[in-house]
Order: structure tokens, then sequence, then C-alpha cells
């Protein structure tokens, strides 16, 4: 048993180009050795390694939540996310490189460095789970997880060309991972294929007493694949295909559409008006929240603390000021000013409402019929690394696909569709709340036939 | 500019961030930037009665009230930068702000 440990190690040691894995080398295959002789053999994951991102709690590993704000801190507790999979037989195989408290889009916001796009180096692996996902498109583990606030499983999911799923809010339980904006936070699945990501979501998913949030609900049960599509009818958002979205990308989708149609299912155009508003929003709602969880780090009760500060509020100021990076900063920042008194009804309670629209939307198309949503994950391929550095905003609009399901607490997929160029683009499907049995059913046939690894 | 640099200083000072001098232009710049891009959100709702999002289950579960203990594997002493006999060790508050 050991054995599957080692070569568990062995794998990921020779990756370390990527700078996807922060535990070190050492650490991990100490820690991979005991997880393997302490596995239960019954389990339905059995010696089966996952990477894990950094923000979500770990016994065996440091949490750092890719910030130094956190360098060096062992959380007294593990997620139940974690708990779970340990007792299914997993081994948790060391913790991912991500950007700062899951904040941005291609790791490049990590205190860590930013982790390498597997295929070209040149470009990110999208973020913030960019690591997981890196790691899994490596063939260093078969699953990993990941946390999406905004799409940070299924934006690097496509970019690298595997798999990621993120569950109806509360769907999962979040004990344990580290908040960024609560409304929003799941844990995610990244996989090589949409069995491995299943798999690994079905065990962690369901009730928890240690949070309120997760609804009380049994675990996800996995559907089996279905032979065709027959009876789906899939809808196509046409704001998600706007004008000038990258031909290449729409090629992928257009084949992925004609593939899905042969399989017998109907497609439907539909609209999601309110479509436009949703980065807007999530960049409203977000930081808010993010200002509101991150208070917590003070250099009081965990993590370094900053030397010399005078009085006490000068150590929070001085901890807070060395330890959180640029992104990190600019959020709280935006974060407090939206919620300080005079502007929260202008943009916090306007960015409510207007989820309240978008929200709205997803129902009016479920409720015309249409089964799943079915969309690019993102406007590109993977970005150059510094691309987007400079200009916040360009950054966050390459969450345009993804931010609406987490807006609307909905369960979504990415499955690799196709290349541009050698580099992979993702499909995404939308489901309606905790029905993600659908949804995997027809991620499911769509894997079958599609030519994931083929230029579109 | 939708912000100023003495905006960027007083929101600092609320969210406790030290903010050095040379990172303010540039934050400045973003912060503005940042909030010039979702103020098209007063535009799109208008001054309707529209709901806010609540998201999550329809209503807040209770479990029952009874101490449960999870114990944690390691101790705020071992956890804290500085503790010492039962509590976390500051600095003196100078003054009330």
């Amino acid at each position: 048993m050991t054995g599957e440990g080692k070569s568990a190690a062995d794998r990921l040691v020779k990756v370390k180009r990527l700078n996807a894995l922060l535990t070190p080398v050492k650490e991990l295959r100490k820690s991979l050795n005991e997880q393997a002789s302490a596995a239960r053999p019954t389990g339905v994951l059995y010696g089966m390694p996952v990477a894990v991102k950094d923000n979500i709690c770990t016994l065996e590993f440091t949490t750092t939540c890719g910030s130094k704000i956190l360098d060096g801190y062992r959380s007294p507790y593990e997620a139940t996310a974690i708990t779970k999979l340990k007792a299914a037989g997993a081994l948790i195989a060391g913790k991912t490189n991500c950007d700062e408290f899951a904040m941005g889009s291609s790791t490049e916001h990590s205190a860590y460095g930013r982790s390498i796009h597997p295929i070209d180096k040149t470009r990110v692996p999208g973020g913030s789970s960019g690591g997981s996902a890196a790691l899994v498109a490596a063939g260093a583990v078969p699953a990993a997880l990941g946390s999406e606030t905004g799409g940070s499983v299924r934006q690097p999911a496509s970019f690298c060309g595997v798999v990621g799923i993120k569950p109806t809010y509360g769907r999962v339980s979040r004990y344990g991972l580290v908040a960024f904006g609560s409304s929003l936070d799941q844990i995610g699945a990244l996989g090589r294929s949409v069995h491995d990501a299943a798999r690994v979501l079905s065990v962690i998913s369901g009730r928890d007493p240690k949070d309120a949030t997760c609804e009380d609900r049994d675990p996800l049960r996995l559907p089996t694949v279905p032979e065709s599509l027959q009876g789906f009818v899939i809808g196509l958002p046409r704001e998600y295909f706007p004008t000038d979205l990258d031909p290449a990308v729409r090629r992928a989708c257009d084949r992925a559409i004609r593939l899905m149609k042969e399989q017998g299912a109907a497609v439907r155009e539909v609209s999601l008006p309110h479509t436009q508003y949703a980065v807007p929003t999530y960049y409203v709602i977000a930081p808010a929240e993010a200002s509101s969880n991150l208070a917590r780090f003070d250099g009081v009760r965990y993590g370094p603390r900053a030397e010399d500060a005078g009085d006490v509020r000068a150590l929070y100021r001085k901890t807070r000021g060395e330890g959180f990076g640029a992104e990190v900063r600019r959020r709280i920042l935006v974060g407090t000013y939206v919620l300080s008194a005079g502007y929260y009804e202008a943009y916090y309670r306007r960015a409510q409402q207007m989820r309240a629209l978008i929200a709205q939307d997803f129902r009016n198309a479920f409720d015309r019929g249409v089964d799943l949503l079915f969309t690019p994950t993102t406007p590109t391929p993977a970005f150059k690394a510094g691309e987007k550095l400079a200009d916040p905003v360009s950054m966050y609009l390459s969450d345009i696909f993804t931010v609406t399901a987490n807006l609307a607490g909905l369960p979504a997929i990415s499955v690799p569709i196709g290349r541009v160029k050698g580099l992979p683009v993702g499909g995404q499907f939308i489901g309606q709340a905790f029905l993600e049995d659908e949804m995997l059913e027809a991620a499911y046939a769509l894997e079958r036939v599609v030519p994931a690894t083929e230029e579109a | 500019m939708s912000v100023t640099r003495e905006d960027v200083l007083r929101i600092a000072q609320l969210a406790e961030l030290e903010v050095d001098e040379d990172s303010l232009p540039t934050l400045v710049e973003q912060m503005s930037r940042i909030l010039d891009y979702v103020a098209q959100l007063s535009a799109a709702t208008g001054n309707n009665g529209l709901r806010p999002f609540v998201p999550g289950p329809d209503a807040i579960r209770f479990r029952p009230d009874e101490e449960n203990p999870w114990p944690l594997a390691v101790g705020p002493d071992e956890l804290a930068p500085v503790f010492k006999g039962g509590f976390f060790v500051v600095p003196k508050l100078d003054q009330f702000e």
C-alpha cells in the first residue's frame, strides 16, 4: 500500500516546474506514506490521490491561502470535505497554489509565485484554483479540490483542458474553507474526466451539522452514462455568444452543439437579459463580503505579526498592510468603500437587487422547458502571463461567463471541447439547483463524443 | 476620478490597512476605474422596489442548543503570534479614536 503513496508523490515531484504544489516534497512524501498505510481499503476512492487548494484547511499540511499573512499557518482542524475524502480512502496529495485568498483568475496573485500552464509556459493556468487545474492536466493527480466564488474552478479547468465542477450553493459543506465571499463560495472538484471529478464531488457532498448553509440533503448520487441525449432540451443563451466572441472558441462551441444534436438533444436559443451586469454585480458583492471576512487576519490570532508596531491599531494596520498582496488590498478597499456610510444603497443594495434579476433570468429560462444551458466557459483560451495584471477590470472580465452561476447559486461544469492553436477550450453546462445529476449526464454524453484534444 | 487620494486613505483607515505613499497613485487610479465600472448598476436597477437576493436555504436551520466541542488539533498557544496565560497578547491601545 505504501507503493500508492510513493507513486503519487513521484508523479507530483515530476511536475515541480509548474509551481502548482505548495507542499515541500519531503513533507509530501512522508505524509502520503502515512496516509496510504492508514487509508480504509473499503472506501470508494481508495488510494486515489487528491490535491487540495490551499484555502481548504488540512491537518496534514499548512494552509496559507496563497498569502504571506498566513505563511506557515497550520489549521487546528480540517475541512469537512477533507474528512469525507479521507473516510472514502483518498490520499490528500498536498496543497495547491492559488491566487491569494482565491482572488484572481491567473494565480499571478499568489504570494508564492504564479503557476505555469502545463502546455505553454508563457501562459497562466487560470485561477484562482490554477494549481489544482495544472496538476490534474499534467497527470500528476486524477482529481483535485478547488473552490469557487466567481468561476475559480471552471475557468482554470477550461484553460488547462480538464473537467471542473461547481456544485449548487449548499451542496457541499464549507466548514474549513477559508471564507472569501460567503454568499458565493463553494468547494468544487477538478478531474481528468467527468467521472473523476464527479466521484470526488459525490464523496464531499451532503449535509454537515458544522455548516448551517449546507443543505440538509443526502450526498449526490452519480448518474449512469446515458446512451444518448434524447429528451434533453439544451438552451443556448444568446448573451454568451456575442458577435465579438473569439472565433475559435465559437467554432469549438458550434462543434459541441452539433455533436449534442446528433446525440438527440433538442437545442433552443434563450435569453438571459441581465448577463451584462453580472461582472459589475459580482465585483461589488464579492469584495464587500471579502472585506468583512478578511477582517479576522490581524496579526493577533494566527499567522505572522508585524514587528515594531506601536499600539494595537498600528499592529493591525502594519500586519495587514505587509501581509496582503496588491489584489487583496484592492478588493478590501473596494469592499470597505461600497459598504461604507452613504454608499451602501448606491452599490451593495443595487448589486443584490441585480443579483435577484440575474437569478430570475435563469428561472425564466428553466421554466420555459430548458433542462440545461450550454455556453463557452471563458471568452478566450489561456492568456499570457502579465497580460492582464495592470488592468484589474480586464482580468475581471475573464470571469464573464462563469460568475452568473455563482450569483444565482446554480451548479455548473466545464468540459474540454477542443483546442485552439494547441490551447484547450472549455464548454460549460449550467444546471438547475440541486440537479447536478442531470448536468453530469449531459457532460458524460458530450465528453464521450467531443474530440477534446483536436483543433476546433 | 471617482475617488480621491483622501478617500483612499480614509477607507484604508476604516479597513485597518496600511497603505504606503508609493502605491497610493496607482490605488486611486485603479479603485476609481473599478468603482466607475460597477457604477453602471445604479442606472440599470433604477429606484424600483426590487427585493435583494438572499442566498442559501429558505429558512435558517437550527441545531439543538447543546455543547458539542469539536476538538482542535492545536491550541491558540501554538497558533497565535504571542499567547500568554490564556490570553492573546497585543500592544496597548494608545488612544481611542
